[in-house]
């Protein structure tokens, strides 16, 4: 069995059902949307504050576009728990690692693409807006930061998507993950700075800023973002393999 | 051709007591004619077919395809068609999107999926969304997606489940070509008149156990008996001379002076009568149906015993 035909298995999948493929493209939309909201209103008043990293502040839609990353790893992986939709995947693909690393890499690859050209969206719509505070895509961390927004957000993806395979519902990774991610991350950061910035999200939008006064760095931070993933993959995989189907 | 040979296989759940769901099974499917898996709910059959498709562990014991296990089957829906639960797919993908990522993943080129379409009589629904199908039409996409890589193994659980007198006769045929065929055909059903009509072996399981593993018709001849209705003017003589030949009499249910001879053919009672002069008005010989000779196989392995309890409300109530 070659990997490439169950790679087209899972492509077919993902994009055969609405509430796989409408996260994916929300992720797109709601980046533009959302910046397109926000910085013709507030983009300038924002970026003249002192405290507010002006790289960082050009990306404040991820704040959304996030969750439908998280719903997109989430639902790709709970659309095989609904009705037992697993019983078939696995009797056509029964060797379950081709079947979960086939899947995973889809997934990723997907988020990857679409979250890159997110980052661009993000980039160029909230610096159309900025007049004096905008930043060339030439000036340091620009470029580093419309790709690592799409490398965020496909981290992100995978790491729900291991979770939505230990949990088997997306309904309980988007209850654990979106308010984790709107809530409990600032508040850990009032107890505790130096642990918030261990955090998944944090972490990952380290690649996002220009300057660095955490303990990580931008790829250190993506790096720490990319071990979560990996250990919400290996939960999950460890489900998929020993479990009864 | 492939076989399924199951050996010794053993199933357990651990809750909080251990349950043998399959329980030391051993059994051959052999190609060319369709073997009917038989039992009644919770038997095992459907538990046994997910371990032969490696979707379940076993405890203990073995579950191969023409001599291999099946997740070592490199494009196993080539090799093995297997229908488990026509509920098992995504509500919202057209039934063709179904099929095509079932082909994309075996490696199937895209005209199977057109031809199985046509051949489940699916053509006209394959753009709508499975969620908007009937249980008929259900069952046909699971077939049609047994049938997609034109395997030497057919498994299918339940099939007829749901479908129209029409939709049956079909799947009949269906079963009988593909034996034919020299595929291996297991076929599992709860209703032994139904799996008579169309199988020519049958494998019966209860609680997990081999009951039986035997030809049909062999089954029938050894659980049906044959025996003979008889209405006479004289039955005091009747019954003495039966009785001399060794056969019972018994007044018939119904009771309308009609009288049953168990284990005897119509020939021999009326042969019997007419050299002793009885009189009889009615001879008429019948067998006893399959169904309960089946029911009688496994009512000891019965997991659902149906128990008739006095009703609470139709007590008298003492004051």
């Amino acid at each position: 069995m070659s990997a490439t035909a169950v790679l087209r298995s899972e492509w077919i999948k993902i994009w055969s059902v609405r509430s796989v493929a409408g996260p994916l493209v929300a992720v797109l939309v709601s980046a533009l949307a959302i910046a397109l909201v926000t910085f013709p209103n507030i983009g300038r008043e924002q970026a003249a504050t002192e405290e507010l990293d002006p790289l960082f502040w050009l990306y404040y839609p991820l704040n959304f576009v996030q969750i439908a990353a998280i719903a997109f790893g989430a639902t790709a992986a709970s659309s095989e728990y609904l009705n037992g939709a697993l019983r078939n995947s696995l009797a056509a693909v029964p060797r379950r690692g081709l079947f979960y690393g086939a899947k995973a890499l889809v997934v990723g690859a997907l988020a990857l693409a679409v979250g890159v050209v997110s980052g661009f969206v993000m980039f160029f719509t909230a610096n159309a807006f900025l007049g004096e505070y905008a930043i060339g895509i030439g000036e340091p961390g620009a470029l580093r930061s419309c790709f690592g927004a799409g490398l965020y957000l496909a981290l992100i993806a995978l790491f729900s998507m291991g979770l939505a395979f230990l949990l088997r519902s997306a309904v309980a990774v988007l209850s654990l993950l979106v308010p984790f991610i709107l809530i409990v991350s600032f508040v850990v950061v009032g107890f505790s700075e130096g642990v918030a910035a261990w955090l998944p999200d944090r972490a990952g939008q380290q690649i996002l800023y220009q300057e660095h006064t955490g303990p990580l760095g931008p790829w250190t931070g993506i790096g720490v973002t990319a071990l979560w993933a990996g250990a919400a993959l290996l939960a999950g995989w460890w489900a998929v393999r020993r479990r009864d189907v | 051709m492939t076989s399924i040979d199951v050996r010794n296989l053993t199933k357990e759940y651990r809750g909080r007591q251990v349950t043998r769901a399959v329980d030391g099974l051993t059994f051959r499917v052999e190609p060319g004619r369709v073997t009917g898996f038989l039992g009644p709910n919770g038997a095992g059959k459907s538990t046994t077919m997910r371990l032969v498709l490696g979707l379940d562990r076993p405890t203990s014991g073995t579950a191969t395809v023409g001599g291999r296990p099946y997740v070592t089957l490199a494009e196993p829906l080539r090799a093995v068609g297997a229908l488990l639960d026509a509920q098992a797919a995504h509500p919202s993908r057209t039934g063709r999107n179904h099929l095509r990522l079932l082909a994309a993943s075996n490696g199937l080129p895209e005209r199977r999926v057109a031809e199985v379409l046509d051949e489940t009589g699916l053509a006209d629904a394959a753009g709508r969304r499975i969620r908007t199908y009937s249980l008929g039409m259900r069952q046909r996409l699971g077939i049609a997606a047994a049938l997609l890589g034109d395997p030497g193994v057919l498994m299918l659980d339940e099939p007829a489940n749901g479908l129209d007198p029409e939709g049956i006769v079909w799947i009949r045929g269906l079963l009988r070509r593909l034996a034919a065929e020299g595929r291996t055909v297991l076929v599992s059903s709860h209703l032994m008149n139904e799996t008579s009509a169309f199988a020519d072996h049958l494998v019966v399981l209860g609680r997990g156990r081999l009951l039986a593993d035997v030809p049909t018709r062999d089954f029938i001849d050894a659980h049906s008996q044959d025996r003979v209705r008889v209405r006479t003017g004289d039955p005091v003589r009747l019954r003495a001379v039966l009785r001399a030949k060794g056969w019972t009499v018994g007044e018939a249910p119904d009771g309308d002076g009609r009288w049953v001879v168990e284990g005897a053919s119509a020939e021999e009672i009326g042969a019997a009568t007419a050299r002793e002069g009885i009189p009889v008005f009615e001879l008429a010989g019948e067998r006893a149906s399959l169904e309960q000779a089946y029911l009688a196989l496994t009512a000891e392995a019965a997991q659902f015993t149906t128990r008739t309890a006095a009703s609470p409300a139709a007590s008298p109530q003492e004051v």
